[in-house]
């Protein structure tokens, strides 16, 4: 048997419990190809338009998975207790029944930590009869699923590259090697603490700063510029530590790392600026980005926020990360000028 | 006398207008073009060029290019640029040189609005407009247009508004139906003239100005700055006065020749990588086409000068990108022409 996995929403953080998973289980997943104009063009038809862009882009890989006996589309509800994922990943898999292939069966599960592990595993065993699978081969199963998906979080926070994990993982469900992820050492070193380059933290859904096409490939042209700090390399404990000040929990899984990590970012003095990626639409960033604004200023952190959308032109993407780099940049040197007669002589030289 | 015609060119290519001016090496405004792109950036550019060759003769030197604004990597690569540089930081550079105290810089043109916030004269903040172009010079033209008067006479005609009507700012759809609503009953063109200025204004400061302290002195420059209708609007809003600089609607262009001098200036023996005056009379011709690479069919365009390739781009995976030596990224084009050629 083989399963469709679209490459987009719930694949940038939980790929690697599924594919450990179905791993287990003997079953091939195979993943839709990266994003590109066409995913995106087919997305946008399928689905009604005022959900948001990462919803649209999944529904765009629903329709690249070809040759596949199904499709899966998981109900994400809850991934840790006393959170819940964001909405919209609660009406998969009816929302976008629309954008699914005649003929193409859709597979689901509920999962939901909120109700606790048993619940989860007899979710996944009444699933599992949908496939064929006994009790006991669930329950190895999902014990694999929970190894990969540690595996994968504990190497994000020692600064391994997202993409690099993951082809590691999908050469697994493959068939092509055995997991051995923690042997491998990183290619993408940690940033240096003692690096000259600036230091820009790029917070957001992990499936809007992954998601080269959708945000016209924000990651690489900042990387370019900069040595970029991602939400994902931020350990857990430090991101529980910088979610202590707020009077009210956030109960969203996604924003609660968002915030953790940002407020970290907006504390730590190596960090030169904090660039916000969200999208249109999207209502856990309409409170957590303006949350981070706030602090922010507090701190007099450079910070600026990019909104996408469907356009596909990039002039005033760039047009905004070329000015933010440059303020940035500008800055730092004039803090870092201090006159022995303690004033600028000629403060117009240095202007910005 | 010696020095006498040397100069700095910055320009400023915008969606709906084209500036150019010429800097002379002692700070002071030589020329000053403004200039309709009217959608042709290339022939508007060299346009602007001829006219200026008629004015200064050709025995002036240039001694340095800077462009911005939304073509400038277009015009950085017809004109041969030192500087390429976005149109905040040229419109920051300009307003602290013109007057240092500046912390907040008003910025409308045609189809973007930004705030830059100043402290000690280096950007600490800015903000501009999404993806919509509500309250930007565009629309204003379109309303001035609907409604038969010229734009010159917009801003004196709102000036003159005794109760100035309340307009639906929102989204200019809103504010087109409402305005039109307003005529219906009966309400004098200068009184909805004022209205939907402050409708533009509240709406610029609800969203491009959203949370920004906004200090004095304040700039207010960009091509929408001339509408003393809008400029009231803002006094009245903000309670302070705002200043229009001399040239506050060549003020890009003029940031860019100043970063200009300050990269030519700083490096001794530097030469302009100007490609001369003469640019006004040679063929420049733009082709795009689709490539059908990958399943992205990037629209590749490509610049030419007399059938020779000056650049490409718009390719996602740069094979096509021969940036030209005035690119950003001109630190992989060795490598990306090795490519082509193998």
């Amino acid at each position: 048997m083989k399963i469709g996995f679209p490459r987009a929403l719930f694949y940038y953080d939980y790929f690697p419990f599924w594919a450990g998973f179905f791993h287990s289980l003997d079953i091939k997943v195979v993943t839709s190809p990266p994003t590109h104009r066409q995913i995106m063009e087919q997305g946008l038809k399928k689905v009604s338009d005022d959900t948001c862009l990462p919803l649209k882009i999944l529904a765009g890989h629903i329709q690249a998975l070809d040759k596949v006996d199904a499709i899966f589309l998981p109900r994400m509800v809850s991934v840790e207790a006393d959170t819940y994922n964001c909405p919209k990943f609660l009406g998969i898999p009816e929302s976008l029944f629309t954008a699914v292939p005649a003929g193409i069966p859709v597979l689901t599960v509920t999962l939901n930590w909120r109700k606790g592990r048993r619940q989860i595993l007899k979710d996944l065993q009444v699933f599992g009869l949908q496939l064929g699978k006994g009790k006991a081969d669930i329950q190895k199963a999902f014990t694999l699923g929970q190894e990969w998906q540690k595996q994968y979080q504990d190497s994000s926070g020692a600064g391994w590259d997202f993409e690099e994990t993951i082809r590691e993982i999908e050469k697994v469900t493959k068939g092509l090697t055995k997991p051995q992820m923690s042997t491998l050492t990183p290619s993408i070193p940690k940033v240096q603490d003692t690096t000259d380059r600036l230091r820009i933290a790029l917070v957001g859904h992990s499936y809007l700063t992954h998601e080269a096409y959708g945000s016209q490939n924000l990651l690489g042209r900042l990387r370019k510029k900069a040595e970029v700090d991602l939400v994902q390399h931020v350990k857990q404990e430090e991101v529980d530590t910088n979610l202590l000040g707020l009077r009210k929990k956030l109960f969203w899984n996604h924003a609660k790392q968002i915030f953790g990590a940002g407020n970290k970012f907006v504390r730590d003095p190596k960090i030169d600026g904090v660039i916000y990626l969200s999208c249109f639409g999207c209502g856990t960033d309409s409170m957590v980005q303006e949350l981070l604004a706030r602090y922010a200023r507090e701190q007099h952190k450079p910070y600026m926020m990019i909104t996408l959308d469907e356009h596909s032109g990039e002039a005033g993407l760039v047009t905004r990360l070329e000015a933010f780099i440059d303020m940035v940049e500008r800055r730092k040197v004039h803090e870092g000028y201090v006159s022995a007669y303690g004033e600028c002589l000629d403060r117009d030289s240095n202007a910005l | 006398m010696l020095g006498e015609d040397k100069y700095f060119l910055g320009v400023d290519v915008g969606s709906v207008s084209t500036n150019i001016v010429l800097l002379r090496p002692d700070n002071t405004l030589k020329e000053a073009l403004y200039l309709r792109t009217q959608g042709r950036p290339m022939q508007t550019i060299q346009e602007g060029i001829k006219l200026l060759r008629s004015k200064i003769g050709n025995s002036a030197e240039i001694m340095g290019v800077g462009t911005t604004g939304s073509a400038r990597q277009l015009a950085a690569t017809l004109l041969g640029a030192d500087v390429v540089k976005n149109e905040i930081t040229a419109h920051a550079v300009a307003a602290s040189r013109v007057n240092p105290e500046v912390q907040t810089i008003l910025e409308i043109g045609g189809q973007d609005s930004k705030i830059i916030i100043l402290r000690d004269g280096v950007a600490a903040d800015f903000a501009m407009n999404t993806v919509c172009a509500a309250g930007t010079g565009s629309f204003l033209d379109q309303q001035a247009a609907r409604l038969g008067i010229p734009i010159e006479e917009f801003g004196p005609l709102a000036l003159q508004a005794k109760h100035p009507v309340q307009i639906a700012g929102r989204c200019s759809v809103f504010a087109e139906s409402d305005m039109i609503h307003k005529q219906q009953l009966g309400h004098s063109l200068s009184d909805i003239l004022a209205g939907l200025c402050q409708a533009m204004v509240r709406n610029y400061l609800n969203n491009v100005g959203k949370n920004k302290d906004i200090r004095g002195p304040i700039f207010f420059q960009g091509g929408v700055a001339a509408n003393p209708g809008i400029r009231k609007a803002f006094e009245v809003e903000l309670g302070q006065p705002v200043i229009v600089p001399e040239h506050y609607d060549v003020m890009g262009a003029l940031g860019a020749a100043y970063l200009a001098q300050e990269k030519v200036g700083m490096q001794v023996g530097m030469r302009s990588k100007f490609r001369g005056l003469h640019l006004g009379e040679t063929q420049f011709e733009a082709k795009s086409f689709e490539c059908s690479g990958c399943a992205n069919h990037c629209e590749v365009v490509e610049i030419q000068q007399d059938g020779i390739s000056l650049a490409r781009w718009g390719d996602r995976c740069g094979k096509w990108s021969i940036a030209s030596s005035t690119s950003v990224d001109n630190d992989s084009v060795e490598h990306k022409v090795k490519q082509l050629g193998a």
